[in-house]
């Protein structure tokens, strides 16, 4: 069997069982009747939805409108107004499974459901009770407003963002060395979405931000920073293959940039045509070419690292620096040569045309040189010699980011690698966007956008993929974002829109999300307004008994679903509550402590850990430093992103090791004590009030009296039973506290 | 049988295959919700943790309503072995003083001869032979060839299957080792404990189903990522357990909290859980946190039992090396591992050598000091616990797979000394029990013991190997992740060692 028949059999296979699966209704967007789509391998991989060119659906009309009004107007709160369009079409899913929505969810829920999505932490008591007690209609998109405005905002999705592009600060393997700054990428990272950048621009900024033109001092270093995106993978600094791994390095690229930005597996063809998908190898090395010209990465050097800066003067003051230093150089390179020239003229009478180098030239200057240039010359050059190991650029103090780079306009040549053996090249091919996306035809401009420091090739890749004629950037990212509001995509393998990928549950709400992105100027904030104004994402996440038994897996967004707390919102609520979180922003990784055990795992423990001052490591974990052979045993335990490639989505685990760490280990115990000094200085010593108030502040809810009575129940024995102090016996209610499921997990 | 699961990030349909008669992605978005460590929801499924003496109180959880993906699953085909124990010579021990007979190589000690090797150093086409440094004698039924660095391994060569044209990809530790571990020279990917736990699930709910114990001198190079779980769930990568102390992390209570304390925490703590739980009874997940926190209770107890030696005879314990300062750390480690077999853990990895250089098997200057110093501590309790298996009956379920991450070369790596570099071109790996041929020699170096010449083995072939022994079909099994059906033994498959079998 060839390989374009078995391709062809897998995917009818795969379209089949997919078509099975959602009960045969869904209709397969355009038809093979596009003249356009010249068939790569087959038509049927053609006309798969995500390959199909974004057209704005219509909103669904009328009745499930009607239905959304009717529930909206059972809400006492609620006026009538026009019905978010995300609602219409949930409401039209519905409709054709007799499924009906939940009612909204209480105001307590709807704020820490906020509070997590927008900032990963939880409201404060007195803004679940500002909230649970504002009575303008306004309330929700108020809230909204703030959170959406909070510094915290960026740390939180920020995350999500560096889950995606493998961020961490090593190389992994023998020696797991640090990448020199980083943390800059992920403090860029944070600050564009704070500042709402428009996503295309984010994107272009990542594949070459060091080829944009930018308007500022501050929006260049941006743009610097920005390419450490092609820096973050793993690197092997003792490759058994140079070859082998710099085109390993070049996967890594095809593939992060062809599942994050495109939902692409193109990586799949590196070796063969994709089996599943229209992707022919050819079309693997054409995207390869983009990157081919990049200089390998050497964790640090001239290539991997570029000075950048906070503002205008700056920059000028160390250009200055540069030019004098150039200067002098100059200068007392002039001085030695016209000396050692001199010397040299003298000599050549009885050696020849011969001059003399190296060991022999030095010793005999230091013989003769004195007597035939003379004292002053002799010293200006003594002088010379010794200051020009001191000028150089590299040791001005100046702030640096970790940034792509090529060595020059010249576009090195790609070819196709047979089964991608570098070893084996075959046809030549030219830089190339993939066939199946019907992309326009890459013309490579004759001079380079920045005096000839790279090809130019990056930013015509940045800007296809961040263009209207692309239907998979705004796809995938709006998508994406639905994903990260209601813990699972509209398509649910969110690295893979291909046929091997999952369909759609709602493909033309995900169109409209797309159509309504890039409307917005690609703007995110604008997309958390739209998503979180609909009733859809107000829904309780409460269980019917009908609903639960026609659609158990939620498909048709009958409720909203509940989600555990993610790694680091875990650690970030227990240092919430014990009032111990320190919010300082940006900057090197800070180091917690992690214990000894395992650090024994290290072939050199505590090799590459550093450690932070107590108030230091009570920041926010999106500011722990990201070692690659040495997570931090907490978030590891709660599922954190494996970084050495793409995690788009998380897993969600129940393991005993967590319950062990969370009974056990260090960072709980010492956070309960916090808690329990805390509540106590708030409240004072009655057992009825310390509970109370530990169980408020866990929980964002008055909890009932025998939830009271249980707890202080609980002292008494703790007290009476096993001799405990109270001060002691509340610690471990406070430890009690952190491990509830009610804390850990968002209605 | 496809075993196919999915990465929550990367799942597709069923496009290849479902699991149990179901979607990937029903899979994971019902019983994926509550992938567990170990098998802690069928302790709620066999109704045992709400049921027993433990707690009186009714449940809200109903018995039976949890599907486990840990639990121990049908294994593919008939497998001969239920445990494996890796016995990890990091650093890479010479095949040629060791299990690799090159009678010719002793006359050309100190002689410059063409070779092609490629070790750390790069590659070179000619080098001065280091003769083998011990002498060779046979031994057994099979009159197996074994130096004198093993005089108690040689009394168990019948047993024992030889491997002797091994092949990897690299000869660089850092790559080389992830290759061992996960199939790739790529940093990232699962490990063969994490497989077989995938494929078979584990059979005992009180301890972990892969575990890792370390030398006391440090970890390997790359440290965790040489039993991490990859891209699968970080509930199937290793537990580091040690042979003294606390066994495992944050296994001991607190300073002053006493089991009787932590009880009455854990069941108020649970009647606060089972309030939230009563309005949330769909949410698998839930339950089986309130499960978790019963199985880490009972881990309290179940672990320190597993480590606890004293329940061995003093024979036993000599028979390991315990009594000798030289064997006992590696001694306590095998004793430890059969109880571990004993218990259910599927798959027990031990590093003998840690650390960097001569901390381990890398005898890059003093290859006489290196290798009397790693098979002096390893020699006894590799061999105690071939035969003390044997003995209890284990050892037909038990696999023993003995190597480093590659070989050495024949020649010298500098100008003087006895030093060796890397060498993956050849090198030796041992095999015994799980049904594995005994006093059998396969595949050949060639008369340098620098390359696999006769019947080449590549590091997949082992894997395969293992997974066969199992029962779980090396090319079929599979975990969809990043748009592949991803397999240890890589897209192209690989065949198990069979004239081992």
């Amino acid at each position: 069997m060839t390989n374009s028949v078995r391709t062809h059999l897998n995917s009818a296979i795969c379209l089949r069982f997919a078509l099975t699966f959602l009960g045969g209704s869904l209709v397969l967007g355009e038809t093979s009747a596009n003249p356009k789509l010249q068939p790569a391998s087959g038509a049927k991989e053609r006309v798969h939805w995500a390959f199909q060119p974004l057209r704005r659906p219509s909103v669904p009309a009328t009745a499930p409108a009607a239905a959304a009004q009717e529930r909206m107007g059972k809400s006492t709160e609620l006026e009538r107004r026009p019905v978010n369009p995300i609602d219409a079409f949930v409401l039209a899913s519905q409709a054709a499974k007799q499924l009906a929505p939940n009612s909204r969810a209480t105001r307590r829920e709807l704020v820490r459901r906020a509070a997590y999505d927008l900032t990963g932490l939880p409201p404060t008591l007195e803004e679940v009770a500002a909230f649970e007690a504002d009575t303008d209609p306004q309330a929700w998109e108020k809230l909204i407003e703030r959170l959406l405005s909070s510094p915290r905002y960026g740390e939180k999705w920020g995350r999500h963002w560096l889950d995606l592009v493998r961020f961490a600060e090593s190389n992994s393997y023998e020696r797991d060395g640090a990448k020199p700054h980083a943390w800059r990428y992920r403090d860029y990272v944070i600050r564009s979405f704070n500042a709402d950048k428009p996503y295309d621009r984010f994107v272009r900024e990542q594949l070459a931000g060091d080829e944009l033109v930018a308007p500022s001092v501050q929006e260049e270093a941006d743009g610097l920073i920005a390419t450490g995106y092609y820096r973050l993978g793993i690197w092997d600094d003792e490759p058994a293959d140079r070859e082998l791994a710099r085109y390993d390095a070049l996967d890594d690229l095809v593939m992060t940039t062809g599942q994050v930005f495109l939902g692409l597996t193109i990586d799949c063809a590196r070796c063969h045509n994709h089996k599943i998908d229209p992707v022919p190898q050819r079309d693997y090395y054409r995207l390869l070419a983009f990157f081919n010209n990049i200089n390998h990465y050497r964790n640090g050097g001239a290539t991997d690292e570029s000075p950048i800066f906070s503002n205008a003067a700056e920059k000028a003051s160390y250009l200055n620096l540069v030019r004098e230093i150039e200067g002098k150089r100059r200068a007392m390179e002039s001085v030695v040569a016209e000396a050692e020239a001199r010397f040299q003229r003298s000599l050549s009478g009885s050696l020849g045309t011969n001059q003399l180098e190296g060991k022999e030239f030095e010793k005999r200057w230091e013989k003769e040189a004195r007597a035939v240039v003379g004292d002053a010359v002799f010293e200006q050059h003594r002088e010379a010699r010794r200051v020009l190991p001191t000028l150089k650029v590299e040791s001005i103090p100046v702030a640096k980011a970790l940034v792509v780079s090529e060595p020059g306009p010249a576009v090195r040549e790609t070819f196709l690698l047979a089964r991608g053996n570098p070893g084996a090249p075959g046809e030549k091919v030219a830089p190339g966007f993939p066939t199946v996306l019907n992309p326009p035809e890459v013309t490579i401009p004759s001079t380079s956008p920045n005096n000839g420091k790279t090809t130019g090739l990056r930013s015509l890749l940045a800007a296809w993929i961040a263009s209207d004629g692309n239907p998979m950037a705004a796809r995938v990212m709006a998508n994406r974002l639905w994903q990260y509001h209601f813990g699972r995509g509209l398509v649910r393998s969110a690295n893979n829109f291909g046929l091997q990928g999952d369909l759609p549950t709602h493909p033309e709400l995900l169109d409209w999300l797309a159509c309504e992105f890039m409307a917005s100027g690609w703007s995110v904030k604008a997309m958390h307004r739209l998503i979180m104004h609909s009733e859809t994402y107000r829904m309780s996440s409460g269980g019917r008994e009908g609903p639960l038994k026609a659609d158990p897996a939620n498909d048709w967004l009958w409720r909203f679903d509940m989600r555990r707390l993610t790694a680091e919102e875990v650690r970030d609520t227990i240092l919430t509550v014990a009032d111990s979180l320190n919010l300082k922003m940006f900057g090197p990784g800070i180091y917690v402590d992690i214990p000894a055990e395992v650090l024994a795992g290290q072939s050199q423990p505590g090799n590459g850990w550093g450690s932070s001052p107590a108030s230091e490591q009570a920041r926010r974990s999106v500011y722990i430093h990201a070692k690659r052979s040495l997570v931090t045993p907490i978030l590891e335990t709660f599922d954190m992103a494996e970084t050495d490639r793409s995690t788009p989505v998380r897993f969600t685990t129940v393991q005993p090791t967590q319950a062990l760490g969370a009974l056990n280990g260090d960072f709980l115990n010492r956070n309960a004590s916090l808690l329990s000094g805390r509540i106590r200085s708030e409240v004072g010593n009655s057992p009825q009030k310390c509970v109370e108030r530990a169980l408020h502040l866990a929980t964002a809810r008055k909890p009932a009296h025998d939830e009271v009575e249980r707890g202080v129940q609980f002292l008494f024995g703790l007290r009476d039973q096993e001799r405990l102090s109270m001060e002691d016996a509340l610690t471990r209610f406070c430890l009690l506290v952190l491990n509830l499921n009610e804390l850990m997990h968002l209605d | 049988m496809n075993r196919s699961s999915s990465n929550s990030g990367n799942q597709g349909n069923a496009g290849s295959g479902g699991f149990c008669g179901r979607t990937r992605r029903e899979f994971l978005w019902e019983a994926g919700a509550g992938f567990t460590g170990l098998a802690l929801t069928g302790l709620l499924s066999s109704g045992r943790l709400f049921g027993g003496g433990l707690h009186a109180s009714p449940s809200p959880i109903a018995p039976g309503a949890f599907k486990n993906p840990h639990a121990a699953k049908p294994p593919h085909m008939g497998g001969k072995a239920s445990n494996v124990i890796f016995l990890f010579m990091y650093g890479g021990p010479s095949q040629v003083d060791t299990f690799d007979y090159k009678p010719k190589l002793y006359s050309l000690d100190g002689k410059t001869i063409a070779v092609k090797t490629f070790g750390r150093g790069g590659k070179r086409n000619e080098s001065r032979v280091v003769g083998p440094k011990w002498q060779f004698k046979q031994y057994g039924q099979s009159g197996k060839w074994v130096s004198d660095l093993f005089p108690h391994l040689s009394t168990c060569v019948d047993d024992i299957a030889f491997l002797h044209s091994m092949t990897a990809d690299s000869p660089i530790h850092g790559s080389a080792m992830l290759q061992m571990n996960t199939g790739r020279i790529l940093s990232g990917s699962p490990c063969l404990g994490s497989w077989v736990n995938y494929g078979l699930g584990s059979v005992n709910e009180n301890l972990p189903g892969f575990v890792v114990m370390l030398d006391p001198t440090g970890g390997p190079i790359s440290g965790a990522k040489n039993w991490s779980s990859g891209y699968m769930p970080a509930s199937y990568q290793a537990t580091v357990m040690r042979s003294a102390g606390e066994p495992i992390l944050n296994l001991k209570r607190p300073e002053g909290m006493s089991e009787t304390a932590q009880r009455r925490m854990l069941d108020t703590l649970r009647g606060f859980n089972e309030d939230h739980l009563r309005t949330r009874s769909d949410n698998s997940q839930l339950a089986a946190r309130i499960a978790s926190y019963e199985l880490a209770f009972s881990m309290q107890r179940h672990a320190p039992e597993a480590v606890d030696f004293s329940q061995e005879s003093e024979a036993t314990r000599r028979m390991y090396g315990m009594n000798d300062k030289r064997t006992e750390d590696f001694g306590k480690r095998c004793l430890l591992a059969r109880r571990l077999v004993e218990r259910g853990v599927r798959f027990v990895q031990l590093y003998a050598g840690g650390a960097h250089n001569d901390s381990n098997w890398d005898a890059h200057d003093d290859l006489v000091k290196n290798h009397n110093y790693h098979a002096g501590r390893t020699d006894q309790p590799i061999a105690a616990l071939l035969k003390d298996l044997k003995q209890r009956g284990l050892l037909d379920s038990t696999l023993v797979v003995w190597g480093g991450e590659f070989g050495r070369q024949p020649t010298a790596e500098y100008a003087t000394g006895t030093g060796r570099d890397h060498n993956s071109y050849g090198f030796t790996m041992w095999m015994a029990g799980g049904g594995i041929k005994g006093g059998v020699s396969v595949g050949e170096t060639d008369e340098l013991g620098s390359a696999a010449v006769v019947d080449p083995f590549h590091v997949r072939n082992i894997h395969a190997t293992v997974l066969t022994q199992m029962g779980i079909h090396p090319n079929e099994l599979s975990y969809f992740y990043g748009g592949l059906d991803q397999k240890l033994v890589g897209v192209e498959g690989a065949e198990p060692i069979h004239q081992a079998l």
